[in-house]
């Protein structure tokens, strides 16, 4: 995990996720949330870092970097490493807001 | 007020804990079948017989009976036949039976109607033609469908003569049309705990008032208006303003507290006429404060209806697009780059607003998004990342269920008059036990004062003593810690909620699981859970920038100190409060009665309030204004209407358009949020006192400042200044322009 924590640019200014309560699909990014939380925030003290829980929602991260450009990407039914890596990719692409 | 909390202790002790009135609702028990009408019905038992009725769909007339009160018996207008009762029973002090069979519909029941109609009427003036009440009077309904033709009275003495009471700016007497129905009593006492209104005297001589000649000092007044079945209490501030059939009714949300009560605003033309309670038993049950219900006057005073731009020491009015240039040019000429750029969300601003303000001033290269309060240019104490740290996660409608509350740094009976009508229903009904740390108040409940700072709340964690209330905060099976929203606006903010967050971790069990979230943040501005479920908070490094332009979206409560005089300032809102004055552009927004937008309570329950009335001149919705200003600083944003600006609302987060629902965060997640407050790195606790934020309940906000009602009442109840005029002088006074 450290190694995402370590590898957000400093131009992502805000990582929001969608999740489920519940529901089985969500369950890779709630493990992901609780097992990084403290060291991706403890890295990037001025990421914001939304986690946004609503009944029956697909699992979605999205990413904002500088001047409001957003990206996201779904993260239904993936586990924790999967989870992480995929928002990994999403942090560090080179085409952004294009995804 | 010392008094009332002296009378409140005697009886407290005088019934115990667990039953301080005299009746109390009965646990649900099994399931009784009885028959109405020659209908079968099944309801729980326990139930009174006319709402037996109501569920069998025979309507029974009634005027003392209110679901929400206790039940007095006393009008005997809900008289029912009853199989093998010699007489006709009042349904509304009869429990249900199994097996009864009950009759509504009945000679011997019309008979019994009539009779007790003739009784109330042969007391009750014949001036419904002046009468406030006309066309919303039970009275007058119930005469029509179940009263006499014709009258038998012919009594040389004339009627009763009762004389008027003055209970102050907002209650208006007509005591000879009081059918001493006893609701106002039963709601003063139950709900809005001012125990001195009641009766006095027997049969005909029985007279409602508060003994002595005083106001009735209650934020929950208004309310006996809307119980009284008759126009014995009317509103003075609406006296002979409109007739019921002329008004349109639009449910909406208010706005003037975080607890987001459901409101009908009725309006005639472009004008609001009155702020009435919509039914919706999660938020508010049945009840409004008076700011809610009477600061709609102060829409009509100090509005902005048209776009100004500062020349030298005076404001010009501009149109729209001269306005919008003028920002543009403001903003180049301060050469604002990045944080430069600041916006500061107000109390008022709606969820829509903010998003487009967020949106636009991230395409700015901006993260200064501030708030309007203490401590707002930093990021919060509570964080804003998970929910739960910053949300009412008990839930409004559940926290009757606490046995024991412990309230620090907040006055709910100011900060959120609507809990604080459900904390007095659980300490009389259930004896619920309350706890403050903070200033004290004087409270609708008894409570125990632990302390008044930050350290008094780590100690009273760390070493809780032997006090009243500490042994049972330990023994409590459902524990309720409120922190006050005044408390993250100190220094100290951090420290509590460690405090806090480490107590309930450590109690996990009582205060974490499916049923109950013993950890509560009470919100007090109707825009903050929406600011921060939006993420509309400053990082760390842009609160030690100086900014070069700033943006106040309805911030009127700022310090002026905060805004150096070399910036270029705009202000968007609808009234010419605090932030106009500081403002080289004024841009005329609408207030919440003027647009149709989500407001998010401080459950983080979304609502959508709705359009009642114009906005007046050339104001308009405020998400359009800043949407019209992308377009002007080329940053054009990707939502045309306000469907796309929703769909933009679910992306952020989905909570903000899942209406009139609340998005309950899960344990785990609650969990995690207490750890990182835990975990906090922060100073000491200081021994610094708690101050209540909201010092006049009556003037809290620019709407509320502008009100004439409010100001009144500010007079009277804040200050305690009122002399009660003689009334019946007044009658006549008011005859003379009615």
């Amino acid at each position: 995990m450290t190694t995402l924590a370590r590898s957000i640019p400093r131009t992502v200014k805000e990582i929001r996720f969608h999740l489920c309560q519940t529901s089985p699909a969500s369950r890779g990014v709630r493990q992901f949330i609780l097992s990084s939380y403290s060291g991706i925030k403890a890295s990037n003290p001025d990421l914001k870092f939304l986690v946004r829980e609503a009944a029956g929602v697909e699992p979605k991260a999205f990413v904002r970097w500088e001047r409001g450009v957003e990206s996201s990407t779904g993260l239904s039914g993936l586990n924790e490493k999967d989870v992480a890596s995929a928002l990994n990719q999403l942090v560090n692409q080179q085409t952004v807001g294009k995804a | 007020m010392f008094a009332r909390s002296r009378f409140v202790a005697r009886r407290a002790i005088k019934f115990g804990s667990g039953s301080r009135t005299l009746s109390t609702t009965l646990p649900r028990r099994a399931d009784i079948t009885l028959t109405v009408d020659g209908k079968e019905v099944t309801v729980p038992q326990g139930t009174a017989l006319i709402q037996a009725c109501e569920a069998a769909g025979a309507t029974v007339p009634r005027f003392c009976y209110h679901d929400r009160l206790a039940i007095a018996g006393n009008c005997r207008m809900c008289l029912v036949e009853v199989e093998r009762s010699p007489k006709p029973v009042a349904s509304c002090a009869m429990p249900a039976m199994p097996g009864s069979k009950v009759f509504t519909n009945t000679p011997l029941v019309h008979k019994a109607r009539e009779g007790v109609m003739e009784f109330l009427l042969a007391n009750h003036p014949l001036d419904c033609a002046i009468c406030d009440q006309g066309g919303e009077c039970d009275l007058q309904d119930q005469s029509m469908r179940y009263g006499s033709d014709r009258t038998r009275f012919h009594e040389i003495t004339g009627k009763r003569a009762v004389e008027n009471k003055d209970l102050g700016p907002i209650v208006k007497t007509s005591m000879n049309r009081c059918i001493q129905c006893t609701r106002c009593v039963r709601f003063a006492n139950d709900v809005a705990g001012v125990e001195d209104l009641g009766t006095t005297g027997r049969g005909n001589d029985l007279q409602i008032g508060m003994y002595v000649e005083k106001v009735m000092d209650s934020e929950m007044s208004g309310n006996i208006i809307d119980l009284c079945p008759v126009g014995a209490l009317t509103s003075k501030p609406y006296a002979f303003q409109a007739r019921p059939w002329e008004l349109k009714k639009t449910e909406s949300i208010d706005v003037l507290d975080a607890v987001g009560s459901n409101i009908r605003i009725d309006s005639r033309g472009v004008q609001v006429m009155r702020i009435q309670p919509k039914i919706n038993d999660e938020v508010n049950e049945e009840w409004i404060n008076d700011k809610t219900r009477y600061a709609y006057d102060g829409l009509k005073y100090q509005r902005l209806t048209t776009p100004l731009v500062r020349e030298g020491d005076r404001f010009v009015p501009a149109t729209w697009e001269h306005a919008l240039e003028t920002i543009r040019h403001g903003l180049i000429n301060s050469g604002a780059k990045g944080d430069e750029i600041k916006a500061v969300a107000g109390h008022l601003a709606d969820t829509e607003s903010l998003t487009t303000l967020k949106d636009l001033f991230n395409k700015l290269g901006s993260e200064n998004l501030t708030l309007d309060q203490p401590f707002g240019d930093s990021p919060p104490a509570t964080g804003v990342d998970l929910r739960s740290n910053y949300l009412f996660n008990t839930g409004i409608e559940n926290i009757e269920e606490a046995d024991a509350v412990l309230l620090i740094g907040t006055n709910p009976r100011h900060e959120a008059a609507i809990i604080n009508t459900r904390f007095r229903k659980s300490f009389l009904r259930r004896g619920a036990n309350f706890g403050l740390i903070g200033e004290t108040f004087p409270s609708t409940f008894e409570l125990e004062h632990l302390g008044q700072s930050a350290k008094d709340a780590e100690t009273f964690f760390s070493k809780p003593g032997n006090g009243t209330f500490a042994k049972i905060w330990k023994e409590a099976k459902k524990p309720l810690i409120i922190v006050g929203s005044a408390v993250m606006e100190t220094k100290d903010g951090a420290a509590v909620l460690k405090a806090v967050s480490k107590h309930v971790l450590a109690n996990q069990a009582r205060f974490l699981n499916q049923e109950w979230n013993g950890f509560s943040i009470l919100q007090r501005a109707a825009s903050r859970a929406a600011a921060y479920d939006l993420g509309f908070t400053p990082s760390t490094t842009s609160s030690s920038v100086k900014p070069k332009f700033i943006y106040l979206l309805n911030a009127d409560e700022f310090d002026p100190t905060t805004i150096p005089s070399s910036s270029f300032v705009v202000y968007q809102g609808h009234h010419g409060d605090l932030g106009a004055q500081y403002a080289d552009v004024c841009l005329p927004g609408s207030a919440y009665t003027e647009k149709s937008t989500t407001w998010i309570n401080t459950e983080g329950r979304a609502q959508l309030g709705r359009t009642a009335v114009p906005p007046p001149g050339a104001s308009r919705e405020d998400w359009k204004i800043l949407r019209a200003l992308s377009e002007v600083l080329n940053q054009p944003l990707p939502y045309d209407d306000v469907l796309a600006l929703r769909d933009r609302m679910w992306d952020i987060s989905p909570t903000l358009v899942r209406y009139d629902s609340r998005e309950i965060p899960s344990v785990e997640l609650t969990k995690l949020g207490l750890q990182v407050l835990s975990e906090n790195k922060t100073s000491q606790a200081s021994g610094e006192k708690f101050k209540k934020p909201i010092e006049d309940f009556y003037r809290t906000d620019p709407i509320s400042r502008a009100s004439v009602t409010m100001a009144a009442c500010s007079k009277a109840f804040t200050k305690g200044d009122y002399v009660p005029a003689d009334v019946d002088e007044g009658a006549t006074a008011q005859a003379s322009y009615a």
